[in-house]
């Protein structure tokens, strides 16, 4: 008799444990429907689902200069531009690229401006299959979110379950304190493209 | 007879207890909300406010009566513009800031603001995080409004919650007021332009 309560006892109490470890490790909703990353470094072609990109350069600037309107303009920012410019290539079928993050070190995001209103170079990148296309991004980014940062690029905002290239931005040159190398003074976005370095 | 009085009442007991409990609670909560609220606080001006996702520092008021930071006006009408320094604490871009500040006690014709970037004028960009930027709230007035020369505004916060009670995901919830801050409203004419 008493070692048949002892039993229950025991069972209740496993199963009380048991369910606590299963409440506790239960992965959260938004890991289980998050972007599936497809992992590279700066100047690999990277293989998502829809689309493959490449990164060729980030070249970072005080201040952007733009035609809106007819009206020429110059951003300015409290941080830093940074003008990433991608080859993308869709892979089966014609498609669009139109999210990019910046994403710090301690894994702040940075979405893509939304300052430059609409222009033809700026996402959603129309993109199809065989045909190399120049696509830029354009992040406002404070300086210290350099080193150590990734580009995450994705065909859509909220894109559960889809891929996600994630490109490794270790290849940045910057001095000792974090700050990049290089920084334009300012970056004509309608010049012809081959401008700055890095 | 007497025995099973005994057992009735106990059975009464034991049945109605979660019931009594409920109602004990249901009083104490009753009571206590009936309790008078506590007043919003008054914020200082001069250091920046944590107002949930947002922090804050309001730099001045004032009352145009032209086209400012590129928000046009129907004729006829007035505006009131908030600028304030306004920084984002999270840890993505965001621009849920169209209810950080509210007027008091003026008709407003659309409680919405529009919102501009002071820098270039870019209407409601995102802020991205750790970058301070200052941004105008610009309500649209009736011309013939009054507006007092020493203004208050309410400051409205939200809580995080690591994971919401529908799907589990970070976010931020419940809007509450913080406090209220009070400014100088100047009357700026309009010029040529």
């Amino acid at each position: 008799m008493r070692i048949r309560i002892l039993g229950n006892l025991v069972i209740l109490g496993a199963t009380v444990v048991l369910s606590y470890g299963m409440q506790v490790s239960k992965p959260h909703y938004a890991d289980l429907t998050a972007p599936i990353p497809a992992d590279g470094a700066m100047h690999d072609t990277i293989r998502a689902r829809s689309f493959d990109v490449r990164l060729d350069k980030v070249v970072f600037a005080r201040a952007l200069k733009t035609n809106q309107f007819g009206r020429q303009k110059l951003l300015t920012t409290s941080g830093l531009w940074a003008v990433v410019t991608t080859s993308l290539t869709a892979t089966a079928a014609s498609t669009t690229v139109a999210d990019g993050t910046w994403q710090g070190p301690t894994g702040l995001r940075y979405h893509q401006t939304e300052r430059l209103g609409y222009r033809q170079d700026m996402p959603p990148h129309g993109v199809d299959p065989g045909l190399e296309k120049r696509g830029l991004l354009v992040f406002e980014i404070p300086p210290d979110q350099i080193r150590g940062a990734s580009l995450l690029i994705a065909a859509r905002q909220f894109g559960p379950l889809d891929a996600q290239a994630r490109i490794s931005l270790d290849g940045l040159p910057t001095s000792a304190d974090g700050q990049p190398a290089d920084v334009l003074p300012e970056y004509d976005l309608d010049a012809p493209p081959p401008q700055g370095k890095s | 007879m007497f025995r099973t009085a005994r057992s009735k009442v106990q059975t009464w007991i034991t049945a109605g207890a979660g019931t009594i409990a409920a109602l004990f609670v249901a009083g104490l909560m009753g009571a206590f909300g009936a309790l008078p609220a506590h007043a919003p606080p008054q914020l200082p001006l001069d250091t920046a406010i944590d107002a949930g996702r947002w922090r804050v520092q309001p730099v001045r008021a004032y009352v145009s009566h032209a086209k400012v930071y590129g928000v046009l006006m129907k004729p006829g009408q007035k505006a009131l513009v908030l600028e304030a320094d306004m920084t984002n604490r999270t840890a993505q871009s965001d621009k849920a800031y169209f209810d950080v500040f509210k007027p008091d006690g003026l008709a407003l014709p659309d409680p919405m603001p529009m919102i501009a970037l002071t820098r270039d004028e870019t209407l409601t960009p995102e802020l991205h995080p750790g970058m301070t930027e200052r941004m105008a709230y610009v309500w649209p007035l009736a011309g013939d409004a009054i507006v007092p020369a020493s203004l208050s505004f309410g400051v409205t916060a939200e809580i995080f919650k690591p994971r919401d009670n529908l799907y589990g995901m970070p976010g931020w919830f419940n809007p509450y007021r913080l406090g209220t801050i009070t400014l100088p409203v100047a009357d700026v004419p309009a010029t040529g332009s």
